[in-house]
Protein backbone atom coordinates (compact mmCIF):
# COMPACT_ATOMS: atom_id res chain seq x y z
CA UNK A 1 0.00 0.00 0.00
CA UNK A 2 1.28 2.98 -1.34
CA UNK A 3 -0.15 6.68 -2.15
CA UNK A 4 0.70 9.94 -3.61
CA UNK A 5 -1.12 13.66 -4.03
CA UNK A 6 -0.51 15.46 -7.36
CA UNK A 7 -2.53 18.60 -8.24
CA UNK A 8 -5.07 18.01 -10.69
CA UNK A 9 -3.11 19.04 -13.95
CA UNK A 10 -1.91 17.41 -17.24
CA UNK A 11 1.40 17.96 -16.17
CA UNK A 12 0.90 15.58 -13.47
CA UNK A 13 0.07 12.85 -15.58
CA UNK A 14 3.60 11.70 -16.56
CA UNK A 15 4.22 11.56 -12.48
CA UNK A 16 0.79 9.95 -12.66
CA UNK A 17 2.32 7.10 -14.80
CA UNK A 18 5.53 6.47 -12.99
CA UNK A 19 4.21 6.07 -9.64
CA UNK A 20 1.76 3.64 -11.33
CA UNK A 21 4.81 1.66 -12.72
CA UNK A 22 6.71 1.40 -10.01
CA UNK A 23 4.22 0.44 -7.97
CA UNK A 24 3.07 -2.84 -10.90
CA UNK A 25 6.47 -3.66 -10.28
CA UNK A 26 6.59 -3.98 -6.61
CA UNK A 27 3.48 -6.12 -6.66
CA UNK A 28 4.77 -8.66 -9.55
CA UNK A 29 2.53 -7.59 -12.32
CA UNK A 30 3.95 -8.74 -15.64
CA UNK A 31 4.74 -6.08 -18.32
CA UNK A 32 1.97 -6.19 -20.42
CA UNK A 33 -0.58 -5.72 -17.10
CA UNK A 34 1.52 -2.76 -15.93
CA UNK A 35 0.84 -0.81 -19.22
CA UNK A 36 -2.62 -1.98 -19.13
CA UNK A 37 -3.09 -0.40 -15.65
CA UNK A 38 -0.65 2.23 -16.67
CA UNK A 39 -3.49 3.22 -19.46
CA UNK A 40 -6.33 2.70 -17.47
CA UNK A 41 -5.06 4.90 -14.80
CA UNK A 42 -3.80 7.92 -17.27
CA UNK A 43 -7.45 8.01 -18.90
CA UNK A 44 -9.19 8.01 -15.38
CA UNK A 45 -6.80 11.02 -14.44
CA UNK A 46 -7.15 12.66 -17.82
CA UNK A 47 -11.74 12.38 -17.18
CA UNK A 48 -10.85 14.06 -13.43
CA UNK A 49 -8.70 16.95 -14.56
CA UNK A 50 -10.43 17.61 -17.39
CA UNK A 51 -13.98 17.15 -16.45
CA UNK A 52 -14.19 16.70 -12.84
CA UNK A 53 -12.48 20.28 -11.26
CA UNK A 54 -13.28 23.09 -12.77
CA UNK A 55 -10.45 25.06 -14.78
CA UNK A 56 -10.30 28.15 -12.49
CA UNK A 57 -10.55 25.93 -9.05
CA UNK A 58 -8.28 23.54 -9.61
CA UNK A 59 -7.77 20.93 -6.73
CA UNK A 60 -5.61 17.39 -6.16
CA UNK A 61 -5.93 13.74 -7.23
CA UNK A 62 -4.68 11.33 -4.78
CA UNK A 63 -3.79 7.58 -5.84
CA UNK A 64 -3.70 5.11 -3.83
CA UNK A 65 -2.67 0.61 -4.21
CA UNK A 66 -3.22 -1.90 -2.47
CA UNK A 67 -3.01 -5.64 -3.14
CA UNK A 68 -6.26 -7.68 -2.26
CA UNK A 69 -5.87 -11.41 -2.50
CA UNK A 70 -4.06 -11.62 -5.91
CA UNK A 71 -6.08 -8.25 -7.34
CA UNK A 72 -4.01 -5.36 -8.00
CA UNK A 73 -6.35 -2.44 -6.75
CA UNK A 74 -5.76 1.30 -7.72
CA UNK A 75 -8.12 3.59 -6.42
CA UNK A 76 -8.41 7.45 -7.29
CA UNK A 77 -9.34 10.11 -5.22
CA UNK A 78 -10.81 13.27 -6.04
CA UNK A 79 -13.11 16.26 -4.69
CA UNK A 80 -14.72 17.45 -8.20
CA UNK A 81 -17.54 16.80 -9.96
CA UNK A 82 -18.75 13.32 -9.47
CA UNK A 83 -18.28 11.81 -13.03
CA UNK A 84 -21.09 9.55 -13.99
CA UNK A 85 -20.43 6.88 -16.32
CA UNK A 86 -23.35 6.48 -17.41
CA UNK A 87 -23.70 9.62 -19.00
CA UNK A 88 -21.04 8.79 -21.33
CA UNK A 89 -22.71 6.98 -24.20
CA UNK A 90 -20.50 4.01 -25.20
CA UNK A 91 -18.90 4.52 -28.33
CA UNK A 92 -19.76 2.05 -31.67
CA UNK A 93 -16.27 0.94 -32.10
CA UNK A 94 -17.49 -0.73 -35.23
CA UNK A 95 -18.69 2.86 -36.99
CA UNK A 96 -17.44 3.40 -40.07
CA UNK A 97 -15.27 7.28 -39.88
CA UNK A 98 -18.20 9.34 -40.91
CA UNK A 99 -20.52 8.28 -38.24
CA UNK A 100 -17.62 7.75 -36.07
CA UNK A 101 -17.91 9.63 -32.23
CA UNK A 102 -14.52 11.19 -31.00
CA UNK A 103 -15.19 11.44 -27.62
CA UNK A 104 -15.85 8.20 -25.14
CA UNK A 105 -12.88 6.55 -25.57
CA UNK A 106 -11.91 6.86 -22.40
CA UNK A 107 -14.10 5.32 -20.31
CA UNK A 108 -14.22 2.72 -22.98
CA UNK A 109 -10.65 1.47 -22.53
CA UNK A 110 -10.92 1.44 -18.46
CA UNK A 111 -13.16 -1.05 -19.26
CA UNK A 112 -11.67 -2.86 -21.42
CA UNK A 113 -8.10 -2.77 -19.91
CA UNK A 114 -9.18 -3.48 -15.99
CA UNK A 115 -11.09 -6.44 -14.73
CA UNK A 116 -13.34 -3.94 -12.93
CA UNK A 117 -13.89 -0.47 -12.65
CA UNK A 118 -15.47 1.27 -9.44
CA UNK A 119 -17.10 4.53 -9.02
CA UNK A 120 -18.15 5.75 -5.86
CA UNK A 121 -19.27 9.08 -4.18
CA UNK A 122 -19.43 10.15 -0.98
CA UNK A 123 -20.97 13.71 -0.07
CA UNK A 124 -18.16 14.42 2.46
CA UNK A 125 -15.47 12.50 1.44
CA UNK A 126 -15.35 12.51 -2.54
CA UNK A 127 -15.07 10.54 -5.18
CA UNK A 128 -13.60 7.03 -5.51
CA UNK A 129 -12.73 4.96 -8.94
CA UNK A 130 -11.48 1.96 -7.79
CA UNK A 131 -9.84 -0.48 -10.41
CA UNK A 132 -8.49 -3.75 -10.24
CA UNK A 133 -6.08 -6.29 -12.01
CA UNK A 134 -5.81 -9.46 -11.54
CA UNK A 135 -1.85 -10.26 -10.69
CA UNK A 136 -0.83 -13.36 -11.92
CA UNK A 137 -0.91 -16.48 -14.32
CA UNK A 138 -3.39 -16.43 -17.25
CA UNK A 139 -7.04 -17.28 -16.67
CA UNK A 140 -7.80 -20.64 -18.31
CA UNK A 141 -10.11 -21.50 -20.86
CA UNK A 142 -14.16 -19.50 -20.65
CA UNK A 143 -17.02 -22.01 -20.88
CA UNK A 144 -19.81 -20.72 -23.10
CA UNK A 145 -23.45 -20.66 -22.36
CA UNK A 146 -26.27 -19.79 -25.25
CA UNK A 147 -29.19 -18.26 -23.17
CA UNK A 148 -32.81 -18.56 -24.63
CA UNK A 149 -35.84 -17.46 -23.59
CA UNK A 150 -37.17 -14.46 -21.32
CA UNK A 151 -34.85 -13.91 -17.89
CA UNK A 152 -37.16 -13.21 -15.92
CA UNK A 153 -39.08 -14.42 -12.42
CA UNK A 154 -40.65 -17.11 -14.50
CA UNK A 155 -37.77 -18.18 -16.82
CA UNK A 156 -34.61 -17.18 -14.62
CA UNK A 157 -34.00 -20.54 -13.24
CA UNK A 158 -34.42 -22.78 -15.85
CA UNK A 159 -32.00 -20.55 -18.70
CA UNK A 160 -29.63 -20.44 -15.67
CA UNK A 161 -29.79 -24.08 -15.00
CA UNK A 162 -26.76 -25.48 -16.65
CA UNK A 163 -24.54 -22.20 -15.61
CA UNK A 164 -25.66 -23.06 -11.88
CA UNK A 165 -24.52 -27.02 -12.27
CA UNK A 166 -20.95 -25.21 -13.82
CA UNK A 167 -20.39 -22.97 -10.66
CA UNK A 168 -20.84 -25.79 -8.64
CA UNK A 169 -18.44 -27.90 -10.35
CA UNK A 170 -15.71 -24.69 -10.31
CA UNK A 171 -16.09 -23.13 -13.25
CA UNK A 172 -14.38 -20.00 -13.23
CA UNK A 173 -14.60 -18.05 -16.80
CA UNK A 174 -17.76 -18.19 -17.99
CA UNK A 175 -19.51 -16.53 -21.51
CA UNK A 176 -23.03 -16.00 -21.56
CA UNK A 177 -24.03 -15.99 -25.31
CA UNK A 178 -27.30 -13.83 -25.35
CA UNK A 179 -28.69 -14.29 -28.80
CA UNK A 180 -31.68 -16.13 -27.73
CA UNK A 181 -32.81 -13.87 -24.81
CA UNK A 182 -35.62 -12.05 -25.59
CA UNK A 183 -36.38 -10.31 -22.77
CA UNK A 184 -34.74 -9.32 -19.14
CA UNK A 185 -35.96 -7.90 -15.88
CA UNK A 186 -34.64 -7.40 -12.79
CA UNK A 187 -34.90 -10.81 -11.37
CA UNK A 188 -32.77 -11.81 -14.15
CA UNK A 189 -30.24 -8.78 -13.68
CA UNK A 190 -30.33 -9.73 -10.54
CA UNK A 191 -29.31 -13.77 -11.27
CA UNK A 192 -26.44 -12.58 -13.50
CA UNK A 193 -25.32 -10.38 -10.93
CA UNK A 194 -24.93 -13.45 -8.44
CA UNK A 195 -23.16 -15.38 -10.72
CA UNK A 196 -20.67 -12.42 -11.21
CA UNK A 197 -19.83 -12.51 -7.74
CA UNK A 198 -19.28 -15.69 -7.71
CA UNK A 199 -16.97 -15.76 -10.03
CA UNK A 200 -15.01 -13.04 -9.22
CA UNK A 201 -14.69 -14.17 -5.56
CA UNK A 202 -12.82 -17.14 -7.61
CA UNK A 203 -10.84 -14.88 -9.37
CA UNK A 204 -12.70 -15.93 -12.52
CA UNK A 205 -14.52 -13.58 -15.24
CA UNK A 206 -18.02 -13.75 -16.36
CA UNK A 207 -18.54 -12.08 -19.67
CA UNK A 208 -21.74 -11.58 -21.55
CA UNK A 209 -22.37 -11.07 -25.96
CA UNK A 210 -24.66 -11.25 -28.58
CA UNK A 211 -27.19 -9.03 -26.98
CA UNK A 212 -30.40 -8.30 -28.55
CA UNK A 213 -31.03 -4.33 -27.99
CA UNK A 214 -33.98 -4.70 -26.27
CA UNK A 215 -31.80 -6.54 -23.79
CA UNK A 216 -29.18 -4.15 -24.25
CA UNK A 217 -31.57 -1.00 -23.41
CA UNK A 218 -32.32 -2.85 -19.75
CA UNK A 219 -28.47 -2.67 -19.15
CA UNK A 220 -28.03 0.73 -20.27
CA UNK A 221 -31.37 2.15 -18.46
CA UNK A 222 -29.77 0.25 -15.11
CA UNK A 223 -26.29 1.58 -15.37
CA UNK A 224 -25.32 -2.03 -15.83
CA UNK A 225 -22.93 -1.57 -19.14
CA UNK A 226 -20.51 -0.21 -16.56
CA UNK A 227 -20.61 -3.47 -14.53
CA UNK A 228 -20.55 -6.30 -16.60
CA UNK A 229 -18.47 -7.03 -19.65
CA UNK A 230 -20.71 -6.91 -22.72
CA UNK A 231 -19.29 -7.60 -26.03
CA UNK A 232 -20.85 -7.71 -29.25
CA UNK A 233 -19.48 -11.17 -30.77
CA UNK A 234 -18.46 -14.60 -28.96
CA UNK A 235 -14.89 -13.58 -30.63
CA UNK A 236 -14.64 -10.44 -29.15
CA UNK A 237 -15.68 -11.86 -25.87
CA UNK A 238 -13.05 -14.83 -26.06
CA UNK A 239 -10.44 -12.70 -26.89
CA UNK A 240 -11.16 -10.27 -23.94
CA UNK A 241 -10.73 -12.95 -21.37
CA UNK A 242 -7.31 -13.76 -22.86
CA UNK A 243 -6.40 -9.84 -23.17
CA UNK A 244 -7.17 -9.73 -19.28
CA UNK A 245 -4.80 -11.46 -18.10
CA UNK B 1 6.47 14.29 -26.35
CA UNK B 2 8.53 15.71 -29.78
CA UNK B 3 7.09 16.13 -33.19
CA UNK B 4 9.40 15.84 -36.33
CA UNK B 5 8.00 17.67 -39.40
CA UNK B 6 9.10 16.65 -43.36
CA UNK B 7 8.10 18.14 -45.92
CA UNK B 8 7.46 16.24 -49.39
CA UNK B 9 6.37 17.07 -52.85
CA UNK B 10 3.01 15.89 -52.36
CA UNK B 11 3.05 14.45 -48.38
CA UNK B 12 3.83 15.87 -45.38
CA UNK B 13 5.31 13.35 -42.92
CA UNK B 14 4.90 13.96 -39.13
CA UNK B 15 7.22 11.69 -36.77
CA UNK B 16 5.48 11.62 -33.09
CA UNK B 17 8.41 10.20 -30.81
CA UNK B 18 7.02 9.55 -26.91
CA UNK B 19 4.03 9.91 -25.29
CA UNK B 20 0.36 10.79 -26.91
CA UNK B 21 -1.61 11.58 -24.05
CA UNK B 22 -3.72 14.37 -22.36
CA UNK B 23 -1.00 16.44 -21.99
CA UNK B 24 0.36 16.84 -25.66
CA UNK B 25 -2.68 15.87 -27.80
CA UNK B 26 -2.79 19.48 -28.08
CA UNK B 27 0.24 20.31 -29.57
CA UNK B 28 -0.22 17.44 -32.27
CA UNK B 29 -3.50 18.62 -32.78
CA UNK B 30 -2.09 22.19 -33.60
CA UNK B 31 0.61 20.62 -35.60
CA UNK B 32 -1.52 18.94 -37.56
CA UNK B 33 -3.77 22.27 -38.16
CA UNK B 34 -1.05 24.38 -39.32
CA UNK B 35 -0.70 21.78 -41.94
CA UNK B 36 -4.07 22.03 -42.75
CA UNK B 37 -4.20 25.49 -43.23
CA UNK B 38 -1.59 25.65 -45.28
CA UNK B 39 -4.02 23.47 -47.90
CA UNK B 40 -1.50 20.34 -46.75
CA UNK B 41 -4.09 17.94 -46.35
CA UNK B 42 -1.90 14.33 -47.46
CA UNK B 43 -0.38 13.65 -44.05
CA UNK B 44 1.75 10.56 -43.14
CA UNK B 45 1.90 10.16 -39.45
CA UNK B 46 5.05 8.13 -38.50
CA UNK B 47 4.23 6.39 -35.23
CA UNK B 48 7.61 4.34 -35.03
CA UNK B 49 9.06 5.74 -32.17
CA UNK B 50 5.58 6.31 -30.57
CA UNK B 51 5.54 5.05 -26.64
CA UNK B 52 2.46 5.54 -25.87
CA UNK B 53 -0.87 6.82 -26.55
CA UNK B 54 -4.16 7.69 -24.85
CA UNK B 55 -7.56 8.81 -25.76
CA UNK B 56 -6.98 12.20 -26.03
CA UNK B 57 -4.56 11.34 -28.82
CA UNK B 58 -7.10 9.06 -30.38
CA UNK B 59 -9.54 11.56 -30.76
CA UNK B 60 -7.26 13.88 -32.82
CA UNK B 61 -6.77 10.92 -35.16
CA UNK B 62 -10.15 10.66 -35.59
CA UNK B 63 -10.76 14.51 -36.16
CA UNK B 64 -7.59 15.13 -38.18
CA UNK B 65 -8.63 12.02 -40.52
CA UNK B 66 -12.61 13.14 -40.75
CA UNK B 67 -11.15 17.03 -41.88
CA UNK B 68 -8.56 15.62 -44.36
CA UNK B 69 -10.72 13.08 -46.37
CA UNK B 70 -13.39 15.76 -46.87
CA UNK B 71 -10.64 17.68 -48.89
CA UNK B 72 -10.82 16.78 -52.60
CA UNK B 73 -9.78 17.46 -55.92
CA UNK B 74 -11.79 14.64 -57.69
CA UNK B 75 -13.64 12.20 -56.58
CA UNK B 76 -10.65 9.90 -56.96
CA UNK B 77 -7.95 12.26 -55.68
CA UNK B 78 -7.71 14.10 -51.84
CA UNK B 79 -6.71 14.20 -48.63
CA UNK B 80 -6.10 11.39 -45.86
CA UNK B 81 -4.35 11.25 -43.00
CA UNK B 82 -2.21 7.29 -43.10
CA UNK B 83 -0.71 5.74 -40.01
CA UNK B 84 3.59 4.06 -41.08
CA UNK B 85 5.01 1.63 -38.38
CA UNK B 86 2.74 0.85 -36.01
CA UNK B 87 4.66 -0.37 -32.48
CA UNK B 88 3.15 -3.45 -31.03
CA UNK B 89 1.71 -1.60 -27.81
CA UNK B 90 0.09 1.27 -30.17
CA UNK B 91 -1.11 -1.60 -32.37
CA UNK B 92 -3.33 -3.39 -29.26
CA UNK B 93 -4.89 0.05 -28.58
CA UNK B 94 -5.86 0.58 -32.23
CA UNK B 95 -7.39 -3.09 -32.06
CA UNK B 96 -9.36 -2.40 -28.90
CA UNK B 97 -10.50 1.03 -30.05
CA UNK B 98 -11.51 -0.30 -33.51
CA UNK B 99 -8.88 2.26 -34.79
CA UNK B 100 -7.46 -0.83 -37.15
CA UNK B 101 -10.13 -0.95 -39.38
CA UNK B 102 -10.92 3.13 -39.62
CA UNK B 103 -7.32 3.85 -40.67
CA UNK B 104 -5.22 3.05 -42.93
CA UNK B 105 -2.04 1.65 -41.75
CA UNK B 106 1.38 0.84 -43.39
CA UNK B 107 4.36 -1.46 -42.19
CA UNK B 108 7.04 1.76 -43.07
CA UNK B 109 6.83 5.81 -44.17
CA UNK B 110 8.13 4.44 -47.72
CA UNK B 111 4.70 2.46 -48.48
CA UNK B 112 2.82 5.04 -46.67
CA UNK B 113 4.02 7.78 -49.14
CA UNK B 114 3.83 5.32 -51.66
CA UNK B 115 0.36 5.45 -51.08
CA UNK B 116 -0.50 8.49 -51.57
Amino acid sequence: MDSIIVPAALESLGRISDFVLDAAARVGLEEHAAWQVQLAVDEAATNIIQHGYEPDTPGEIEISWRVDGVQFAITLHDHGRFFDPKDVPMPDIHAPLAERQAGGLGIFLMGRLMDEVRFECDAKRGNFLTMTKRIGPAVGPARIFPLTGRLDAVGTGAALAQVQAALSTGARNILLDMAGVTFMSSSGLRALLLVRKELIARDGQLRLCELQPQVYEVFTITGFTQIFSIHRTRDDALAAFVQST
Amino acid sequence: MEIIHKRLNRVDMLKVVGRLDAMHAPQFKQEIERLFEQGRYRLVLDFSQLEYVASPGLRVLIESRKRARDWKITDLEGGDVRIAALPSRIREVFDLTGFTSLFEIFPDTTEAVGSF
